[in-house]
């Protein structure tokens, strides 16, 4: 499904050059829930980003269902931003002025899909938040936020789920709550590839991988994954 | 949702904000506004003037002055020429005028075309009071005087009757059907016309013939009006030909008189516009610079809007349309300021006469504030659009 194959990133020149990913290579496939560890500066956010595209490589290759998508130019990553891939933030990044169901809405907006309120509705209400629709962000808890940022996610029916520490702003129970999501969704057969540095939300993932330094030092297969 | 109810629901938080940004749009047509509302005060006024005169030529004898001096000492002006016109050219002013607009205007038709309204002024006294009379032609002075109303009695219709205006007729406490004396001649009162408010509310008015017998001015006429009813006539040219073609009188066309005071407003208000134009430049530079203020403070935002699906295209559109409805506020506002403005400063520059509200420059107004709060917004728009996601999201 994606392939990272050889990615480096380099940020700066000369003296302040930083080597953030050092020839990285990582396969996702459908239905993997991969987790991304390390501490913090080891690469993992930006790992993340060149995955879904949002970052630009210093050389390697990034390969989604077949096709490059590291040498896309920003329309074409628009595309691959309104279908196959889709992303969870620590801090939700909600539009403040708008209600939880709009916010939803966002990305059938920019699709050009005007009619898509009750499809976004029937989203809020499987995370949860049928209530909460008209709500704004103020108006809700850290954790029904991250609700409606999956919802968000979930819209344009991805088939790839990238989060970043989804559950890094919450308290153990509603982190818990939020997992247990993603494990759902995880068995419908959509693949998560999650970034972390908590070694007990990491092992709700099917497979570690550890990143140390811009590289990989360590990947493992966890039978146990998707525990609640 | 569509992507402008997203702007709207973004701008409502931010009210203040743009309110601030559109401030220069406001400062710039509120100037325009108030240039252009004058100007247009000021054009109407010298336009009713001229309606209110009627005649789109003047013939006058042809007079001269004579700068009469001792040495290098001036003693004034000799006017020199005769101070009446002869009916005797009446016929011929008006093969002229006719002719000359039968062939600008290809009209066949043999009658008459132009109406020409021949005066004969007199300073006399009537009840003890100094007055003019004025002679005229009734039939042609009705067609040129369009505006005229009789408030008491019947217009002029036998050589022994006389139309007072409505000032005299006060003054002189003068009614219908009242005989007054004019130079020894009598004559009865058939009108009284409904006040004008020009200097005819002070005259009285007698059939010309009566008038130069009464004064012992027969065949004589002071002046005479010609009226064309078209704007394409030619006027000028019909004036020029006049003055070539007839000795003893000089003809005036209306247009060049009112011309010479619309130059003079031109001029004044083709600076004033210069300054609005400035004027809104700057406040076009306020726009920019409020909206790239906005795009950095914005940049999450921004972020969080391509990581969702937001093209370079669509993030665009959303700048466009916060420039639009900047635009249009700035536009509305500036267009109120400008017309209370104008409302204020315009008596002052003409003289009391009043500014009326001008709704043809409201839709311009908005266009033109939209315009250029989006001509404004091209730079910071196209800045947002450029922003990366994941630059978006480094700088949190």
């Amino acid at each position: 499904m994606l392939e990272v194959k050889n990615v480096s990133k380099i940020y700066g020149e000369g003296t302040a050059k930083v080597v953030a990913l050092n020839n990285i290579s990582l396969l996702v496939n459908e239905g993997d829930f991969i987790a991304i560890m390390g501490p913090s500066g080891s690469g993992k956010s930006t790992l993340l980003n060149i995955i879904g595209g949002l970052d630009h490589i210093s050389s390697g290759e990034v390969i989604l269902d077949g096709q490059r998508i590291d040498s896309l130019d920003e329309n074409a990553l628009v595309d691959v931003r309104r279908g196959k891939i889709a992303y969870v933030f620590q801090q939700y990044h909600l539009i403040p002025s708008l209600t939880a169901l709009e916010n939803v809405l966002l990305p059938l907006t920019f699709c050009g899909a005007n009619n898509g309120s009750q499809k976004a509705l029937d989203i809020l209400k499987r995370v949860g938040l049928g209530k909460r629709a008209e709500h704004k962000p103020s108006q809700l808890s850290g954790g029904e936020q991250q609700r409606v940022a999956i919802a968000r996610a979930l819209v344009n029916d991805p088939s790839l789920i990238l989060a970043d520490e989804p559950t890094g702003n919450m308290d153990r129970k509603t982190g818990r709550e939020i997992l247990a999501l993603f494990g759902q969704l995880n068995g419908e057969g959509r693949s998560i590839v999650m970034v972390t540095h908590d070694p007990e939300i990491a092992g709700h993932a099917k497979e570690v991988v550890v990143l140390q330094d811009g590289q990989i030092v360590d990947k493992i297969s966890q039978k146990g994954g998707n525990k609640c | 949702m569509k992507l402008y109810q997203l702007v709207v629901k973004d701008i409502m938080r931010r009210k203040r904000r743009v309110l601030y940004a559109s401030l220069g749009v406001v400062i710039g047509i509120t100037t325009i506004i108030a240039v252009l509302t004058i100007a247009l005060a000021g054009q109407t006024n010298i336009y009713d003037q001229l309606e209110k005169y009627g005649a789109n030529l003047m013939v006058m004898p042809a007079i001269s002055d004579i700068d009469i001096g001792l040495g290098g000492l001036s003693l004034g002006t000799l006017a020199v020429g005769e101070n009446y016109i002869s009916e005797d050219k009446l016929p011929g002013i008006r093969q002229i005028a006719d002719g000359m607009i039968r062939e600008a205007l290809n009209i066949e038709d043999e009658g008459d075309i132009v109406t020409i309204a021949p005066k004969l002024y007199v300073n006399t006294r009537v009840n003890g009071t100094s007055l003019i009379v004025v002679g005229v032609d009734p039939r042609e002075e009705r067609l040129l005087k369009t505006w005229w109303k009789v408030s008491q009695g019947n217009y002029l219709e036998a050589p022994d009757e006389v139309l007072v205006g409505a000032v005299a007729a006060e003054l002189l406490k003068l009614n219908v059907g009242d005989a007054i004396i004019l130079n020894g001649g009598e004559a009865t009162i058939a009108g009284i016309l409904e006040e004008t408010g020009s200097n005819e509310d002070y005259q009285i008015f007698v059939p010309l013939e009566t008038a130069q017998k009464a004064f012992g001015k027969e065949g004589l006429v002071s002046s005479i009006d010609i009226r064309a009813l078209c704007n394409a006539c030619p006027t000028s040219d019909i004036a020029s030909a006049i003055n070539e073609n007839m000795a003893g009188v000089r003809a005036v066309a209306v247009t060049q008189i009112a011309e010479t005071e619309m130059g003079m407003l031109e001029k004044v208000s083709r600076f004033l516009f210069a300054l609005a134009a400035i004027t809104l430049a700057v406040g076009c530079f306020g726009v920019v610079n409020t909206m790239t203020t906005s795009v950095h403070e914005r940049i999450k935002d921004i972020g969080i809007l391509k990581a969702v699906g937001a093209s370079r295209n669509q993030i665009m559109k959303i700048f466009f349309y916060e420039a639009i409805i900047i635009g249009v506020a700035g536009g509305l506002l500036g267009y109120v300021a400008g017309t209370l403005l104008a409302y204020i400063v315009g008596p002052l520059i003409f003289g009391g006469v009043a500014v009326t509200y001008a709704p043809q420059y409201f839709l311009p107004s908005l266009a033109l504030a939209a315009l250029i709060a989006v001509i404004a917004s091209v730079y910071p728009a196209s800045r947002a659009s450029r922003i990366k996601v994941a630059d978006s999201f480094r700088s949190l």
